[in-house]
């Protein structure tokens, strides 16, 4: 593989100008602040900027810590975190990473420590994720009734076998198919080398089909459709 | 090994599917696949998985918890 050779990924560079540029007025601001005369840009850029990925963080908090209540607290850690260090934040680089790196960072040294799960950390040693594995196995018609069946599973099926994977490669898959972060900024992120990253990604997806494929198929999404209570068996 | 380009395909599926490959790769890739049903299938597992996901996992935060953010901002602001 050419090693600079040109992305596919398209450059999605954060364009903080538009923020800069304006004048940060509040005249629409309901509690008229008065603001502090040596602070109140980096505030508000802060809350300007930073705030509206508060949805986005609750989420990923959610799939770190598994419950809302934790979620809040890390997504409140994270922000007080970020406002501190935000004068270090270099403006026109990634601040979602950014704020993805401090919320992971807080995450792993204060609530993977309370919660520890059960040590996985040999989950990474085994080397497989260049086989086959589970495409090869069914046959191709099946497998075009899979990718439906897996489209049609209601939301809270497909949280709860995420939630089951692993830590490591819930995170991971949760980084790239979610949020859509590049490789290299998972590594960051997970502080992990890159093939690491992809040797998660790719056990985490592979389980996780999997585990969606095999809820399907219980469910009988995708096969005939149930006969009802009163269906009658063939007693012969 | 196998000159069909299966192969080849099926372990960069998923680097192709999240944009990681070198454009001149990635165009192998999309080349195949334009020749090839049962990669085209496989990467469409890929695609519908990603974007299963992506659905499930869309949250909102709660309502206080901005408002809870924003006081300790400002609280921290203070203390500064």
């Amino acid at each position: 593989m050419p090693e600079a050779a040109l992305l596919e990924r398209p450059t999605q560079a954060f364009t903080a100008s538009d923020a800069l540029s304006l004048p940060v007025m509040s005249n629409e601001s309901p509690e008229a602040e008065t603001p502090h005369a040596d602070q109140p840009d980096l505030s508000a850029l802060f809350e300007e900027q930073a705030l509206p990925f508060i949805d986005q963080l609750y989420g990923a908090a959610l799939r770190m810590t598994k419950n809302p209540s934790d979620a809040q607290d890390l997504v409140q850690e994270t922000f007080v975190k970020a406002f501190a260090a935000f004068k270090q934040f270099e403006q026109g680089t990634n601040l979602k990473a950014w704020l993805y790196r401090i919320l992971t960072n807080t995450f792993i040294n204060t609530y993977r420590k309370k919660q520890r799960e059960p040590y996985q950390g040999t989950i990474d040693e085994l080397e497989d994720w260049q086989l086959g594995g589970a495409e090869s196995r069914t046959a191709s018609s099946t497998r075009s009734a899979e990718a439906e069946a897996i489209d049609h599973l209601p939301d809270s099926t497909v949280k709860d076998a995420l939630q089951s994977l692993p830590e490591d490669f819930r995170l991971a898959v949760y980084f790239a198919d979610v949020e859509g972060f590049s490789y290299q900024e998972i590594a960051d992120m997970m502080k992990t080398p890159i093939g690491t990253v992809m040797s998660r990604l790719h056990r985490g997806r592979r389980m996780l089909r999997e585990m969606l494929a095999g809820y399907a198929q219980e469910q009988g999404i995708g096969l005939n459709p149930d006969t009802g209570a009163r269906a009658p068996r063939s007693k012969k | 090994m196998s000159d069909c380009g299966c192969e080849k395909a099926k372990a960069e599926l998923e680097e192709y599917l999240h944009n990681e490959l070198c454009s001149s790769d990635a165009a192998d890739i999309r080349e195949h696949l334009a020749n090839c049903a049962e990669c085209t299938t496989e990467h469409l597992i890929g695609v519908v998985l990603t974007e299963t996901v992506q659905r499930a996992c869309k949250e909102t935060a709660p309502e206080d918890l901005r408002d809870m953010v924003l006081s300790r901002l400002r609280l921290s602001q203070q203390h500064a």
